[in-house]
């Protein structure tokens, strides 16, 4: 009796925050996508069932950010894992510079996505425009911020300068939990490195799978700060991801009703994937 | 030591729910002694956030009330504003426009029909919902064309073949013709005034246009406004590199010699020092207009769901703004505004608010219909239009107007 009293005490000020902060708005949140209304507590909510449901499939806008977040999220998946899984690698090969090299290539995460996304809008832009008109390569070295397929990369290029670092951490602890015994006795056996990598580190690197290709994933889905300071969706509302839609929909047109409902069907979706991703990539974990 | 570990913890729980009860408690407005409640600022004139800041101070080392000051944040503010005002933690004081925005927010004004200096707002300016006054106007504006005296003689710039002709010859000098710039309202929001003020009724066109019964791309005053475009599109540097910064830069160090802007800009331009050139504002000339458009911006309103001692401070604080000459001062010194009040007299006005005030004692002007616009379609509607207008070379005037006319018809939905 006297441990549950303990439990309780200590985990009752986390499950107050957690429901105050999480579960009453998101209960709040399932009710307000079945109204209809413009966010002044003075107008009227009317009430109008699984109309804005309806209505969100027939968005173009909300389509095609849809379209575009699930393109940025691949490309940033890939991007991130392959440069942590190569940085984590590097970093625990040996060399001398591993220790400052393992912390300049943290430090990106640090720095908040607003302020990053600033940094890189002035590079982008105005830092691209001069190198390409000084060096004369204006096929690489220009407005990046103004084509829509650059705007995609360039926010694919800033998220990955965000999260590498992030990755490549739990990837080093990944890879200082395997045993060395197990590749010596490899080695012995007459592995490559090659096949050292791949026969043993990955699979036994599973566990630090399942946790960086969700956090990349979930993290690349609801991307939001970065998107806001680089492009600001521009140009033309071709680099709005889903987040920014929802955002613009309920604080730019004033349709909280509509922008909730697609809040909704956002939070399904993305649950629906990394609970996905969760289950197939946990099976695949071996035990040593 | 098992049992000391656990008070530990249970300090640290206690400390924890004290903070989150702490944290919850929010600014407090509390009334000391004689002074007021301390009061909130929040505006939409990026052009005056330094001189309002340096007012407030002064009106606290005045009256020793405190006044705190909220950055302003231009395309978002009134995202910011709905956010904060539903939410409760809304500004003492904040500004709104007039039309629809006005509207919106009727519900959180504070009436302002018995205040002293109600009286001296000049005729017909003020706010008034439902008869009552609710907002006193920041100023009277202006916009047009501001231009380099040096470059441009306004004799020149009549209609639409002088002004291409003009936007050329600048081009091949290798300078601007002519700069707007990449944000919504000095991209299309103002420019796109003159075709909706030139019309016979410009509030009754607009309805009209809400509800589909006339289109832009049908009427004339639009059509020939899509040719200005496409002349600066074709001849001027591409609005959508310029930032407004750049825009004046630009402007004061001579590399441009037009831009679409209003008195407002001189601000910006005093703070290159002294030009060595003159300047002035000029109407844009579209179907031979010659007038500029003249009109209030914003209104001071204060926050009726505030708490009663911050109404009451906020009140003291307008009063002060108004009548005191530090107040005066500021408002036709230090913000440049062409005064809306009787009271304050209109003397060294800036080249640009000259003009305006001209403009608006001879009552050539033409009037901001823009005002009248469904709330927030310059920014989320009319701005993408026009970005795409001017990223896609191959995208024709025409095209472009039926693209607005699509928009329009989409926000109003």
């Amino acid at each position: 009796m006297k441990n549950i009293a303990w439990y309780a005490l200590f985990t009752f000020p986390l499950l107050f925050i957690f429901t105050t902060v999480v579960i009453i708005p998101f209960v709040i949140g399932i009710a307000y996508s079945f109204i209809e209304w413009d966010g002044i507590p003075a107008n009227p909510k009317v009430f109008v069932g699984f109309e804005n449901y309806v209505a969100l499939f027939s968005d173009q806008r909300f389509l095609a950010s849809a379209g575009i977040t699930v393109l940025f999220t691949l490309l940033s998946l890939i991007a991130v894992n392959v440069l942590g899984l190569l940085f984590s690698l590097m970093v625990t090969s040996g060399l001398k510079t591993s220790n400052s090299a393992r912390t300049m290539l943290f430090m990106p995460n640090l720095i908040g996505g607003l302020i990053l996304g600033y940094i890189w809008q002035f590079i982008f832009t105005d830092a691209f425009k001069m190198i390409g008109e000084t060096t004369g390569w204006s096929g690489f070295f220009f407005n990046w911020l103004l084509d829509p397929q650059y705007a995609l990369i360039a926010l694919v290029v800033v998220f990955t300068w965000q999260m590498a670092g992030y990755t490549m951490v739990i990837y080093i602890a990944g890879i200082q939990g395997i045993p060395d015994d197990v590749l010596e006795a490899a080695w012995v056996d007459g592995a490559n490195a090659w096949q050292r990598l791949t026969r043993i580190k990955f699979p036994l690197l599973m566990p630090s799978f399942t946790i960086c290709l969700f956090l990349s994933l979930s993290g690349a889905f609801k991307i939001y700060d970065v998107n806001l300071s680089l492009t600001n969706g521009g140009p033309v509302n071709k680099t709005e991801m889903f987040a920014m839609n929802i955002f613009n929909e309920i604080f730019g047109y004033g349709h909280y009703g509509l922008g909730q409902a697609k809040a909704i069907v956002f939070f399904l979706i993305v649950a629906l994937i990394t609970l996905t991703q969760v289950i197939l990539t946990k099976r695949r974990e071996v035990q040593m | 030591m098992v049992k000391g570990k656990k008070l530990l913890v249970l300090l640290a729980v206690v400390a924890i729910i004290a903070l989150v009860a702490a944290c919850s408690g929010g600014n407090k407005g509390t009334a000391n002694e004689g002074k007021l409640a301390k009061i909130s600022i929040f505006q939409s004139k990026v052009e005056i956030a330094e001189q309002l800041e340096a007012l407030a101070q002064q009106y606290t080392k005045e009256t020793g009330n405190e006044v705190e000051v909220w950055g302003s944040v231009g395309d978002a503010y009134i995202t910011q504003l709905q956010a904060k005002l539903t939410a409760n933690q809304g500004p003492s004081i904040f500004s709104i426009g007039y039309g629809s925005e006005a509207e919106t927010f009727k519900s959180y004004y504070y009436d302002l029909s018995n205040e002293p200096y109600v009286k001296d707002i000049a005729p017909n300016m003020a706010l008034e919902i439902d008869g009552k006054v609710v907002g006193v106007p920041y100023g009277v504006e202006g916009f047009g064309l501001v231009y380099n005296k040096n470059l441009v003689n306004p004799a020149d710039v009549r209609d639409l073949d002088s002004f291409t002709a003009l936007l050329k010859s600048f081009k091949d000098q290798g300078k601007n013709g002519f700069s707007l710039s990449q944000e919504a309202y000095f991209l299309i929001g103002h420019i796109l005034n003159t075709p909706f003020a030139l019309q016979p009724d410009p509030q009754d066109f607009i309805e009209q246009l809400n509800s589909g019964k006339v289109k832009m791309a049908e009427t004339k005053e639009f059509q020939e406004f899509a040719r200005f475009l496409e002349a600066i599109r074709e001849y001027a540097v591409n609005p959508m590199e310029i930032t407004y910064d750049k825009q004046m830069g630009d402007f004061a160090t001579g590399k441009t010699a037009i831009v679409h802007q209003g008195n407002w800009s001189y601000g910006m331009l005093a703070d290159f020092g002294d030009l060595d050139f003159e300047y002035g504002m000029m109407p844009f000339p579209l179907m031979g207009n010659d007038k500029i458009a003249v009109g209030q911006a914003s209104n001071w309103v204060i926050n009726g769901k505030a708490k009663p001692e911050e109404i009451e401070a906020a009140r003291a604080f307008l009063n002060w703004l108004f009548t005191s000459e530090t107040g005066k001062n500021a408002i036709v010194n230090e913000f440049k505004f062409v005064p809306a009040m009787t009271t304050i007299k209109a003397e060294n006005l800036d080249p640009l608010s000259q003009a305006v005030y001209d403009a608006t004692q001879s009552g050539d002007t033409i009037p901001w219909a823009m005002n009248f616009f469904p709330q927030g379609i310059i920014v989320n509607d009319l701005a993408p239009a026009a970005q795409e207008f001017f990223l896609n070379p191959g995208m024709t005037g025409e095209q472009f107007l039926k693209k607005l006319d699509e928009v329009w018809a989409n926000a109003v939905k």
